[in-house]
Formats: structure tokens, C-alpha cells, sequence
């Protein structure tokens, strides 16, 4: 890789002032180091901020607040977490290996870059790793694309399994801006669609830093399921991945979120099956409809058209789980 | 059922491997981790085009790494002798000669080398070479392509096809098999050290130091035996180290040219284009049968991929011609070349991709029959005599493997009819296939060293690569000799030690064995002779009347005369013991066929809503001969499973039909099976001594534990969903849609 230079930071504001274009910030590494060997990131230099930001679940009045620097394997068995918002466990189980969600932050796990495979091969064509360059997936293999929200620019799709959890729960990432001022992103408008610009993955703002991801207080720790189906059973990208959760009142469903990976270039929410659920029995049938309502919406591309079969089965199955769950 | 069958009282209490502590602890060297001083490194830059030619090469930017030592191009190569002409080239059966062309034949060939004081600086520098191409299309599409390659004979035709063209049932379908890769967790790599102008000292990962030798020795034009070869300890390799590859020679040029050690280890995505890989393969099978199920032809069909450089053909059909007896049998095949690497030796070779085909058709029959497939196969099975040669097997127990098999998974449960065994939205099934594999045996030769304590070392050149050989030798020697284990040490894969072949083609300890045994005699031969000067009763002993123990040697007879080792040492004024022997196959292998075989079934449950399949239970009975040590013999079987899982289920490496690239080079991208993807496999053996193979009596298990076990998957499959997929791997899209 390109020599770098390297330094660790203290203090948030340090870690600001020193944050340049060239620059990157450093956490679990698990990607970006990855991301280096491979030369699709180039840094001048990077900044080693484990020991900046917090790493602790802590409740806040009407939310749980996850601190930036919270590894993967610890947010998957905080107490906390696991009574208040199990979901997310659930959806942090089902990625990378053990090995890998003990290095892996909840920070670097909203801004992992795609793994389409054209953005990992540096000699093919890619608008995300070159802008302007072309989609070589747009006419190449597409078992990892997208099925909704892509364009001729950009048919990748966000990795994460965490972020599905968080897209359902509608958590808000806080973020320190690099004049240090605060701000607080709602989860759906962080990630973004490929738009003319694929090469951003986010409206996360320039050299600015994630300090915490908030998940408001919620009734779906009862109900809920996450579904992930890929080519193997661990140590896999999702074909598609389901998150669901149901507030029940007997077996009449009160409110329902669904989320999706595997999708779209940002984590998806269903929100036409979520309000069709709204006020249904939940039974079979009614999952059935959920469903189809969202195969309705999907355009498979030429080389994926079986996701939405999957996709369906996907949520049929999450949706019945969150009855026995 | 445990992984172990317990009632086997005869293969004793499972031994640990005796290099087990040093491979954990790290202790254990693998051929990147030799020190050697002055080393540099080499990292290879590949070219960023399937076909082509290279027109310009600009290095200005990479010489300016700090570092760097040399660039080595096409266009300065060094002079490698065995590259100088067509003929040469031959001998050496290299392949592809390094950096001596300006063509483009596959995407990552090695177009440039970089050497540089450090790895880093090396790699840096390899990413800063810019290249200009004139670029052609590349093929790199296998099933578009094999269409209109046409078929050749393949071997004798036995019968005429015509002589069953009114088989009241026939079976006639097409089967593919996608390309996978072995990717062993050790990457290829080589230490090469010129210790003089015709000297060379390598540590490699191989999986056989000889064969390495010879090519070197061919490609430099410097005499074999000053080539020194270590490969002590082997991180797998499933066939990948059965050839000297590009990191190899690419060391040795360095080498030579920076008048430094050299290490040159290959990235993982240069792994998945650089060291072999299994072939994508179209099959077409025609299986004819009376109506009670009696086979009467077969018409196998198989093409394989290539590189357009290298034929390499797989051995498609030829277990067609060993396990069923039939009268008629038309074999064709041919090669379909691409523009990828050369495809090379993957686990169970030929036989794994033919069984696939042949096993589905014969499940295919048995469906149509209404037959049960292991009845089936039972009325068919050729159990006295190899039906190609009419040679008698010399033992054979393919039969008793599948009637012990279906015991296990209590065959009974299963529904003739698919579809029949449903839990919520999982379908469940049944599946059965065999596999079947030559066993072969080679030359090999063994020494021991003896210490005046009694601690023997036995030695040989041949690689472990994870087979337990170290352990079979240590078991072996214990019972040949009755010296107890913990004196008994191992020393392998170094080509100064006894020579031997290439561990490969499960004939690892089918040849170590009879070496084992034939310097077991010496050795007793020896210590007889030393003995019988201070006893007399020694004097004519027969190696099989001496028996060794910590402390000295006797004779099974009543009086036992037993002489200290201490005595021996002494009265013969000794500082060691040193017997080296030979032994090989002989006549026996004119008077009989050899082989070993394995019943596979497997429980499935398949999701129809998701396109799951889980395997839930695996099960392989094998027979393999004699189980020298059960540990190692059930970790070769579990292991081959997993492969097989991998194979049926999601194993795949293509191409990007107009880029050329592969897609998913990692072990991310590339699914191979993982600990979810498998149950606890469940592994039990026969083990009976084969009479004729060798003194052991062992077959091998390597190769035969793959073949027949994605077959074994797709079939249970269709009896769970009614689903005939011919497609491997059979991933959950095909499933569902
Ligand atoms: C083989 C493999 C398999 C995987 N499988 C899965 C999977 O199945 N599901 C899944 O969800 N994930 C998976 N992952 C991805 C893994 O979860 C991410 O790599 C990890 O979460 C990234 O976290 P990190 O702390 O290591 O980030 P880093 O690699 O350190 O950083 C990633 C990016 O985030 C930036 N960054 C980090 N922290 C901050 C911050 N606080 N503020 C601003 N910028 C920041 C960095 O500058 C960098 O650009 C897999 C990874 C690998 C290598």
C-alpha cells in the first residue's frame, strides 16, 4: 500500500482539527486497512481515534445511546441492548465472524464501503472508487446488486447488517462537524441513493465525526426477527436480509417495521408494507400481502431477478419468526 | 453416531498428530516463515487484461520507490535456459514460461516483478508499473464456449452404443459443474537462495519436494541434487501444490538476478488465477437399464475448461468404467480453452466431476424405476472385478459401505416419493451416491536413525500436507517394530532425506507404508547382527522375529534373549544406527485392480420460501484398507465433506464475460463451506487390510472422500422438493426460482 503517516488522537477536537480530505480517521480498521492493501483507499496519513470517541451503551432519557467506538461483539451482548433493543443484536450476529466484530466499531460499521465486487477490482471500471469511470456491474454480475433505488451510475448496495436493524428502529447518528459544532442525522437520511454522485455513500459531512448512534425507545424487543439469506451460512454479505418487529395487541398488529439489505445502495425501510400491516391480523395471509407489496415495488436488474422471490420469502419468514421469537 | 465408530475395537484409541503441538504453538515452520539472511522480497504485478498484448511499460514511478532492488519485465528477463526453446520448454512441462512473452493470455499474469528490500516497498512499487495493452476479447465464458468444441473418443469403446438403443429405460441429461478453487490456507509461496553459482537452496509449499527439484533443476539447467528442498510443514493444498507454479520460478529468476535470497509469496486474489484450480465442466450422460434396474450402457459425455496456453483435461469418465457392471460403455471428452490460468489436479480429480453426473443419472433411473437408489446400486455395483480390465479387485468393499451407510441414517425414513416430508416451510430428503478412486501405490524410500536411548527418527522427503502421513509413519513403525511411540520422532519434506514422491492422488502412505516397513526390517536386520555379538541366538534372526522396546531387543521366542540397548551400543561400539530402504509396487499389480470407495448420504432440509438447503446430517463410510490411525483418516473424510458441501452447495469462481476479471477473488467473496455450513459429519470405516496394495494394507482416503458427496447432496435434494438441479452449485436462487 501507500506509505501513510500515522498518529493517534486524544481528544475529539484534536481529531477534528487534524482530519484532512487526505486524512482518515482509524477504528476498528477491519475495512479501511482492508480497503488500503487493496489501493481503493489512499490516505496521506491516518488518525487513530479508538481512544476519542466513547465506547459504551448508555441509556438517555427516551433513547439508548451506542458510543461511536462500541465493537460490534459488545454491542451484540450488551444488557441494555439485548432488553431494549434486541433486534440489533440479532442483525450484529448475523455479520462478518467473531474475529471480526471484535475489532469492528459501531462507527465503521455505518460507513463500510460496498462490496460489489467491481469496486473491489481496481483494474475494472467503477463510479464509486472512479468517478466517471462507468459501472462495470450495470452490465457484469449482479448477485450482490441492487434491486430498487440504483441508477445507470451505480447499482452497489450497503453491506451493513447493523445499519438494517438501526434503519427499522429510525435511530439518529450524532456527528461533531469539523467546526465543531453537533449535529443529529436521522438514520434515514444518512445513507444515501446513488444520485450523480456514487462515490459518496452518505451525507455524513466532510472531515466530520460519528460520536453515537441514538435508538429512541421502542415496543418492538418482543416481536421481532432478522433474516439473512446468503450463499453460506457465516462470513457472508447478504443476498437480501429482512429486519422486522411487530408491536402486537393480541394477534392484531399495532405498528410493524421492516427494513432490507442486500437492496439498495442504502438500508431500505418497506414503509408502504409497514402502513398496509398497520392495523392487520397477523397471520400468514397478511405477511403474504405485506410481501407482495414489496416485491411490487423492486426492479430486479437482468442478473438478480431471483431476489425478489428471495426477498419475499425473506419477509414471510421474518414476519412469522417475530410471532414465535 | 459420534465421528468415530466405536465399535471398531481394532483401530485402538485415536492418537493426536505428531506434529499437532508444533503446528498450534507455531513452532512449526511453513515455507514463508524460514529466515535466511539478506532476504528481500518479490511481489508480482499481474496484467489488468484477459488477452492482448502488452505494447508499453512505464517504471519510472516504481523505481522511485525506496527500496526497490530490480523490475523484471518481459523485456529484460534474465536468461532462464529451460525457456530458451519450444523443446525445452516442453521438458520442463512448466506451462506458461514467466515474463517471456509480450502476450496476454489470462487477467493477473505475472507481466512484472518487483524486487525490494522489503515487502512493502516491493508491493508498493508493483502497484505503481503502468502498462499499455492492445486488448482483444477474451473467452472466458465455459458454457457459452464448450458448444462448439467438438467431442473426441475417449478410450476403447466396451460394447456398442448400439447395442442398447431400445433399453426400455433410459436416463439422458446434462450436468455442470462450475469452477472452484483449492485455496489452501497457506498461500504458495518460495525462499529461493542461490548458496552458490550452481547451488540453490528452496523452501516451498509444496506437495512434493522431488517434484520441485526436477522442475527446477530442468527450467535452470543445474543438476538436481543441488537442489535443496524444504517444505517441512504444508498449509494445505488439495492438488494446488502437485506442480512448481509462477512464485516459484519467479523467486528463483529473482534470486539470480539480485545475487539475494528471494521470497516471493503470492496474495490471496493472486492464488484464485496463479495456482490451479477445478475446471468448469458440461457433462451429458445416457444410462440405459432393463427394466429391473440392470444397467446395460452408458454414454458418457464431459468437457472441461483450459487455459488457451496449457491443455489440461480432467479424468471425467474414467470412474464410469469402474464401479458398475455393464456391457457397454462409449467415453468422449475434450478440452475447451479460455482465457483464465491453467486449471490443475483439484481433490478427487475426474472422478468428482464424473461422479457427479453419473450418480444423478443413476438416482435419475431409480426414480424412474420407482427403484430404491441404494437397491439400486447394489444390483449393479462390480464387486469381484474391475469391469474395464476383468482384473479381480484385490478387495473391494463398496457394497458393505453403502449397506452400513443407509444403516446409519436409517435409510427406512426416507419417502420414495419427493416432496413427501414437510415441517412448516422446510422440505426434507434423502440422498445416496458413491464415489470411487484407484489405489495407486509409488517408489518410495525411508530411512531411521537410532539413538542409544532407543529414540528413532524416521525419515523421508515426502510432504505432509495435512493427511496425518507423519502420524501413519509413526503408527506404522510402532507396529512394525513394537517400539513404543514416544521414542519414535518424524522427520519429512526436506530432499535431502530419502526420496520419495509427491504426496497426491491418495497414495501418500499407500507408498510411505511399504517404505515404512521395509526400513523396519532393516533396522531389525541391523540391530540383530549387532546383537548376535553377545548373543548368539541372534544370528540368523528374521526381521519378524525381533522385536524392539524402549530399553533393548528380543526374539518372540519362549526365552525371549533379550539384549539392552545399552549392551549393543557398547559391545559394537556404536554412536547411531542409521538403515535406509526402497520398496514400491510390484507384480500384484498386474494380477489385480485396486481400489478404495465411499457411500455418502445426506439429510436435507430444504427452505421453500427461502431457498435454503441445510445439510443436516452427513454421513460417509469408507474404505480406505486398513485404518493405519483413525484420527487423521476420519479428519481426511470430514474434511472432504465440507468440501463436498462446498462443491454442491456454493463453491464458484467465474470470470466477467467481457472484463475478464474473476469475481470475488477473496475468501469473502468466494464461498467455500464454513462450520455453519456443515453438520458433524459423521465418518466410519471398513477397515479391512487390503492383501495385495502394499505391507499395510492401507488404500489411501484422500481423493475418494469428495467423490460421490455433492451427488449424494443433489439427490437428496430432489427427494426433498422434487427438484432435479444438474447445476452445481446449487445455490438457493436456483432453488427457488
Ligand atoms: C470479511 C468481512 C466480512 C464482513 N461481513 C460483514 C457482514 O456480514 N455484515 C456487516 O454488517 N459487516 C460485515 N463486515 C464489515 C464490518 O462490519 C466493517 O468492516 C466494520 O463494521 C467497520 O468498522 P471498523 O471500526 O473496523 O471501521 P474502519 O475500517 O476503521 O473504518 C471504516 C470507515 O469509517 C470511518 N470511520 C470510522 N469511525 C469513524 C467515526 N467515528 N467518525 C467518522 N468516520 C469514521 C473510517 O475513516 C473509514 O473510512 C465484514 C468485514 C469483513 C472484512
Amino acid at each position: 500500500m501507500k506509505p501513510f503517516s500515522f498518529s493517534k488522537s486524544d481528544k475529539v477536537s484534536k481529531a477534528l482539527s487534524a482530519k484532512k480530505e487526505a486524512v482518515q480517521f482509524l477504528a476498528g480498521g477491519t475495512n479501511l486497512v482492508d480497503l488500503m492493501k487493496k489501493n481503493i483507499a489512499v490516505p496521506d496519513g491516518l488518525i487513530d481515534i479508538t481512544a476519542v470517541l466513547s465506547d459504551k451503551v448508555e441509556a438517555q432519557s427516551g433513547s439508548t445511546r451506542i458510543g461511536a467506538m462500541v465493537r460490534n461483539s459488545a454491542l451484540a451482548t450488551d444488557p441494555q441492548i439485548l432488553a431494549k433493543n434486541p433486534l440489533v443484536a440479532k442483525a450484529v450476529l448475523a455479520g462478518a465472524s467473531p474475529q471480526i466484530r471484535n475489532m469492528a466499531s459501531t462507527a465503521g460499521n455505518l460507513l463500510q464501503r460496498t462490496r460489489c465486487p467491481y469496486f473491489y477490482e481496481t483494474s475494472t471500471p467503477c463510479n464509486k472508487r472512479k468517478p466517471g469511470s462507468g459501472c462495470s456491474a450495470l452490465h457484469g454480475e449482479q448477485r450482490m446488486s441492487a434491486i430498487i433505488g440504483y441508477n445507470d451510475a451505480c447499482v452497489a448496495v450497503h453491506p451493513s447488517d447493523l445499519c438494517i436493524a438501526l434503519a427499522a428502529l429510525g435511530a439518529s447518528v450524532n456527528v461533531t462537524d469539523k467546526g465543531n459544532k453537533q449535529l443529529v442525522i436521522p438514520f434515514k437520511d444518512f445513507h444515501k441513493l446513488p444520485e450523480s454522485t456514487p462515490d459518496l455513500d452518505n451525507h455524513l459531512p466532510k472531515d466530520a465525526i460519528i460520536t453515537s448512534v441514538d435508538i429512541p425507545d421502542n415496543p418492538f424487543n418482543k416481536h421481532f426477527a432478522y433474516v439473512k439469506l446468503r450463499d453460506r451460512d457465516s462470513y457472508a454479505f447478504a443476498l437480501v436480509s429482512v429486519a422486522a418487529a411487530l408491536d402486537l395487541d393480541g394477534t392484531r398488529i399495532k405498528e410493524a417495521r421492516l427494513a432490507s439489505g442486500g437492496v439498495a445502495h442504502k438500508p431500505w425501510r418497506w414503509q408502504k408494507a409497514e402502513q398496509y400491516l398497520k392495523g392487520k391480523e397477523a397471520n400468514a395471509a397478511t405477511f403474504h400481502a405485506a410481501a407482495a407489496i414489496v416485491a411490487d415495488e423492486v426492479k430486479p436488474l437482468p442478473g438478480n431477478g431471483f431476489k425478489k422471490v428471495m426477498l419475499m420469502g425473506a419477509i414471510e419468514t421474518a414476519l412469522q419468526h417475530c410471532l414465535t421469537a | 453416531m459420534g465421528l468415530f465408530n466405536t465399535k471398531n475395537k481394532a483401530a485402538g484409541k485415536p492418537d493426536g498428530r505428531v506434529e499437532g503441538i508444533a503446528k498450534v504453538t507455531g513452532a512449526g515452520k511453513y515455507a514463508a516463515e524460514y529466515k535466511v539472511d539478506n532476504m528481500c522480497h518479490a511481489v508480482f504485478a499481474g496484467s489488468t487484461i484477459a488477452a492482448g498484448t502488452i505494447k508499453s511499460i512505464y517504471l519510472d514511478n516504481a523505481k522511485q520507490v525506496e527500496g526497490v532492488l530490480d523490475i523484471i519485465t518481459h523485456l529484460n528477463k534474465p536468461a532462464v535456459p529451460g525457456f530458451a526453446s519450444e523443446t525445452k520448454l516442453k521438458e520442463t512441462r512448466f506451462g506458461l514460461p514467466l515474463f517471456h512473452t509480450d502476450k496476454v493470455y489470462f487477467r493477473n499474469q505475472p507481466v512484472a516483478m518487483v524486487v525490494a528490500d522489503t515487502l512493502e516497498n516491493a508491493t508498493y512499487a508493483a502497484s505503481l508499473i503502468e502498462f499499455t495493452y492492445q486488448e482483444d476479447t477474451p473467452t472466458v465464458d465455459f458454457k457459452k464456449a464448450h458448444p462448439s468444441v467438438p467431442l473426441k473418443m475417449q478410450g476403447k469403446e466396451r460394447g456398442s452404443l448400439d447395442a442398447w438403443s431400445n433399453a426400455p429405460q433410459v436416463v439422458d441429461q446434462q450436468y455442470d459443474i462450475a469452477a472452484e478453487v483449492h485455496n489452501p490456507m497457506e498461500m504458495h509461496a518460495t525462499i529461493a537462495h542461490w548458496t552458490a553459482d550452481d547451488k540453490l537452496v528452496l523452501y516451498d509449499k509444496t506437495q512434493g519436494v522431488v517434484n520441485v527439484q526436477r522442475t527446477i533443476a530442468k527450467i535452470f539447467e543445474i543438476p538436481q541434487e543441488n537442489i535443496e528442498v524444504f517444505s517441512e510443514f504444508v498449509g494445505g493444498g488439495f492438488g494446488s501444490g502437485l506442480r512448481v507454479w509462477t512464485n516459484g520460478v519467479g523467486a528463483v529468476m529473482a534470486a539470480k538476478a539480485v545475487k539475494r535470497p528471494v521470497k516471493l509469496m503470492l496474495t490471496r486474489s493472486q492464488m484464485f488465477s496463479l495456482t490451479g484450480y477445478r475446471p468448469a465442466a458440461w457433462q451429458r450422460v445416457k444410462l440405459g437399464a432393463d427394466n429391473d434396474g440392470k444397467f446395460l450402457g452408458i454414454h458418457h459425455q464431459g468437457k472441461n475448461g483450459t487455459s488457451v496456453f496449457e491443455p489440461f483435461q480432467e479424468g471425467i469418465t474414467s470412474i464410469t468404467r469402474m464401479v458398475y457392471n455393464f456391457d457397454n460403455l462409449k467415453a468422449e471428452q475434450s478440452i475447451v480453452p479460455l482465457n483464465l490460468g491453467t486449471p490443475t489436479w483439484m481433490r478427487g480429480p475426474g472422478d468428482c466431476t464424473g461422479a457427479f453426473a453419473v450418480e444423478c443419472a443413476i438416482d435419475e433411473l431409480s426414480y424412474q424405476l420407482n427403484m430404491d437408489p441404494v437397491a439400486l446400486r447394489l444390483k449393479n455395483f462390480a464387486i469381484t472385478h474391475d469391469p474395464e480390465n476383468k482384473k479381480p479387485y484385490s478387495s473391494n468393499f463398496i457394497d458393505e459401505c453403502i449397506t452400513k451407510g443407509a444403516e446409519m441414517i436409517d435409510w427406512k425414513q426416507r419417502k420414495q416419493q419427493p416432496g413427501a416430508l414437510t415441517e412448516g416451510d422446510w422440505k426434507i430428503g434423502y440422498g445416496v451416491a458413491v464415489g470411487m478412486w484407484g489405489a495407486g501405490r509409488g517408489n518410495a524410500s525411508a530411512g531411521i536413525t537410532m539413538e542409544k536411548d532407543g529414540t528413532m527418527t524416521v525419515k523421508t522427503a515426502m510432504t505432509d500436507i495435512g493427511t496425518g502421513t507423519g502420524t501413519a509413519m509413526q503408527n506404522m513403525t510402532h507396529t512394525f517394530t513394537g517400539m513404543p511411540k514416544d521414542k519414535i520422532k518424524i522427520a519429512l519434506g526436506h530432499s535431502t532425506l530419502p526420496t520419495a514422491g509427491s504426496q497426491g492422488g491418495s497414495t501418500g502412505l499407500s507408498s510411505i507404508s511399504g517404505a515404512v516397513s521395509a526400513v523396519c526390517d532393516a533396522l531389525k536386520k541391523q540391530l540383530a547382527d549387532y546383537a548376535a555379538a553377545i548373543n548368539p541366538a541372534y544370528k540368523d534372526a528374521k526381521p519378524a522375529d525381533v522385536l524392539l522396546s524402549a530399553t533393548g531387543v528380543s526374539l518372540k521366542t519362549d526365552k525371549n534373549e533379550f539384549v539392552s540397548l545399552a549392551d549393543i551400543w557398547q559391545k559394537n561400539n556404536l554412536t547411531d544406527i542409521s538403515v535406509k530402504a526402497s520398496s514400491g509396487p510390484g507384480a500384484e499389480r498386474q494380477q489385480y485392480a485396486f481400489c478404495c470407495s465411499t457411500a455418502h448420504f445426506v439429510k436435507v432440509r430444504v427452505n421453500t420460501k427461502t431457498g435454503k438447503v441445510k445439510v443436516e446430517r452427513a454421513i460417509c463410510v469408507a474404505d480406505g484398507g486398513t485404518i493405519v490411525n483413525e484420527k487423521p483418516a476420519a479428519n481426511q473424510i470430514s474434511g472432504a465433506i465440507v468440501g463436498g458441501i462446498g462443491m454442491a452447495l456454493m463453491e464458484e469462481i467465474h470470470a466477467d464475460e467481457k472484463l475478464g476479471n474473476l469475481v470475488g477473488n477473496d475468501l469473502a467473496g468466494y464461498h467455500f463451506a464454513v462450520n455453519a455450513d456443515a453438520p458433524i459429519i459423521e465418518v466410519a470405516f471398513i477397515n479391512k487390510p487390503d492383501p495385495y496394495v502394499n505391507p499395510s494394507g492401507a488404500k489411501g482416503l484422500g481423493e475418494v472422500g469428495i467423490i460421490g458427496c455433492a451427488p449424494a447432496i443433489a439427490n437428496a435434494i430432489y427427494n426433498a422438493t422434487g427438484k432435479r438441479l444438474r447445476d452445481l452449485p446449487i445455490t438457493p436462487d436456483k432453488v427457488l426460482v
